[in-house]
């Protein structure tokens, strides 16, 4: 091998060395912002819960499902299920922390609110939740980004954001899309 | 160049990448393992400890804002539970099956196909479905007469016989004489479903290896005056034995004439 070769190889692997890392910085950078300053982060609960039963006993049977209010902390529980949410509207006032939390009895879903930070995987044995805040008012899409059998790409639910002022709980806490 | 020489200008290229890759290391596990715990922990009310043993995994994490105690009514959709052994012994047809089935000859016919179209075939339906079925008569999920008192003098162990059994009979025949000529948009919903209304393929459950909710019946070699029944019953909640909705969601956007195409198109048509 000639001398002159060996150093334009080097060359070569050192451009590409430079362009690999170049872009690995870009990706890191890119979540590091959507971190610090949108606030998308991988939830960090660890919570079980048995899928086989989850509809029989304790937090996510169906009548407990929905928007509630307890004292100043306003929880929404909801269930993905092949192919669809239940419910399939909930009820969120503008400009409060809330919690969401989520479930499966059967395969992995996921749900993304659009426009806002909210974004998790749903697996089953595991409760998903997260914190947020909303800031627009309105009626936002959330479907289920995680592909879980032939009718996913009809499995969508809405998230109606009401003024805080609008957002009036009944008698036993609750708020539902019907009652509005 | 001699081995000893490359292996010189090779040195300090080896150094410096386990340098930096230990100290990308150590960054993350003192970053993630002790100093995001510690001041996440403290907004949220736990000490060091036990935030950095929930950080680690030692410590199952819990809500790290107390959770509302859930008052959940104790009455649930349905009381069937699924386990691995109870679905293995619904795809094993005995003669104790056949013994039980003798009582359902009346109204759902000597092999399982029934006489009268108000009353459901149970020749080939899903064993998981028909289990379900009997199990919401017995405990009151599925309200209707003839069938909860039915259901009520069956023990577990008969109810899955007699599911084992109707799963391994043979299907009605389609009559190909009968199949309409069906609309368009008919088959779009039972192929496509509607995604403007957020409704899924009916065959996205229902179609044969459907992949969907285990305890989804099969629809097609039905009577059609009983699919088309059970529809209405699903919207208007007089049926609400489904779990999580899953049916009621769906039927409560239909409007008659669909529910009317729908249930003649699996009574007459093979669908897959
Ligand atoms: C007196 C008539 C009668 C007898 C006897 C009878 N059934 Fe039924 N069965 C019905 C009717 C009517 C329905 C539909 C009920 C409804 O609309 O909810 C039904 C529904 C069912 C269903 C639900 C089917 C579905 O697709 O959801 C199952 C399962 C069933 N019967 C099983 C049995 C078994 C097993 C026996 C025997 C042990 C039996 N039935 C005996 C009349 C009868
Ligand atoms: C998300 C899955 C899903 C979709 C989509 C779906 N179904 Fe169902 N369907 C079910 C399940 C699950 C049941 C059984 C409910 C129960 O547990 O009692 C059922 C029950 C039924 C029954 C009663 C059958 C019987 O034997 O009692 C009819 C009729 C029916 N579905 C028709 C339809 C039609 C028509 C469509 C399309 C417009 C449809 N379904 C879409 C899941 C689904
Ligand atoms: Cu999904």
């Amino acid at each position: 091998m000639r001398a002159d070769t060996e150093q334009d190889i080097l060359k070569t692997e050192l451009w590409w060395t430079a362009l690999v890392t170049a872009v690995v910085t870009a990706i890191m950078l890119a979540i590091i912002y959507a971190g610090l300053v949108h606030h998308i982060n991988p939830p960090s609960n660890i919570e079980t819960v048995d899928p086989k039963t989850l509809h029989l006993t304790g937090e996510f049977t169906e009548g407990n499902l929905g928007t509630r209010v307890d004292g100043s902390q306003i929880t929404s529980r909801i269930v993905a299920t092949q192919f669809a949410f239940q419910p399939q509207c909930i009820v969120m006032p503008a400009n409060r922390t809330v919690t969401l939390r989520f479930a499966t009895p059967d395969v992995i879903h996921g749900i993304l609110v659009t426009g806002t930070n909210v974004n998790t995987m749903i697996i089953p044995g595991y409760v998903s939740q997260v914190h947020t805040v909303f800031t627009k008012t309105g009626d936002l899409l959330m479907p289920c980004h995680e592909f879980c059998g032939l009718g996913h790409s009809q499995m969508w639910a809405t998230v109606r954001v009401v003024p805080e002022d609008e957002f009036k709980p009944g008698p036993d806490g609750r708020v539902t899309c019907d009652a509005r | 160049m001699k081995p000893a020489e490359l292996r010189e200008i090779d040195r300090p290229w080896r150094i410096w990448a386990s340098i930096i890759i230990v100290s990308i290391l150590a960054f993350s596990v003192v970053f993630g393992f002790l100093i995001l715990p510690i001041v996440q922990g403290r907004a949220a009310g736990l000490d060091a400890f036990t935030a950095i043993c929930r950080a680690v995994g030692i410590l199952p994490g819990s809500p790290a804002v107390r959770q509302p105690t859930s008052e959940a009514k104790a009455q649930p959709t349905t009381q069937v539970a699924w386990s691995t052994d109870l679905i293995r012994s619904l795809g094993q047809s005995t003669p104790a099956g056949a013994e039980v089935a003798q009582a359902c000859v009346a109204c759902h016919g000597e092999r399982g196909i029934a006489a009268d179209p108000q009353n459901p075939n149970l020749a080939g339906q899903s064993g998981v479905a028909i289990y379900k079925q009997l199990h919401d008569y017995k405990s009151g999920s599925r309200v209707h007469e003839v069938m909860n008192g039915i259901a009520q003098g069956l023990d577990g162990r008969q109810i899955i016989d007699v599911a084992a059994h109707f799963a391994a009979s043979p299907r009605r025949d389609l009559d190909p004489t009968t199949a309409e000529v069906v609309d368009e948009d008919i088959v779009r919903l039972v192929e496509r479903g509607d995604p403007a209304r957020g409704l899924p393929a009916c065959n996205s459950c229902h179609g044969f290896n459907a992949g969907g909710p285990m305890e989804t019946p099969t629809l097609s070699h039905q009577n059609r005056e009983y699919l088309a029944r059970q529809l209405h019953a699903f919207r208007s909640d007089g049926r609400r034995n489904d779990i999580y909705t899953r049916m009621r969601s769906v039927a409560a956007k239909l409007t008659d004439r669909e529910i009317d195409k729908l249930a003649n198109f699996y009574a007459t048509t093979l669908s897959y």
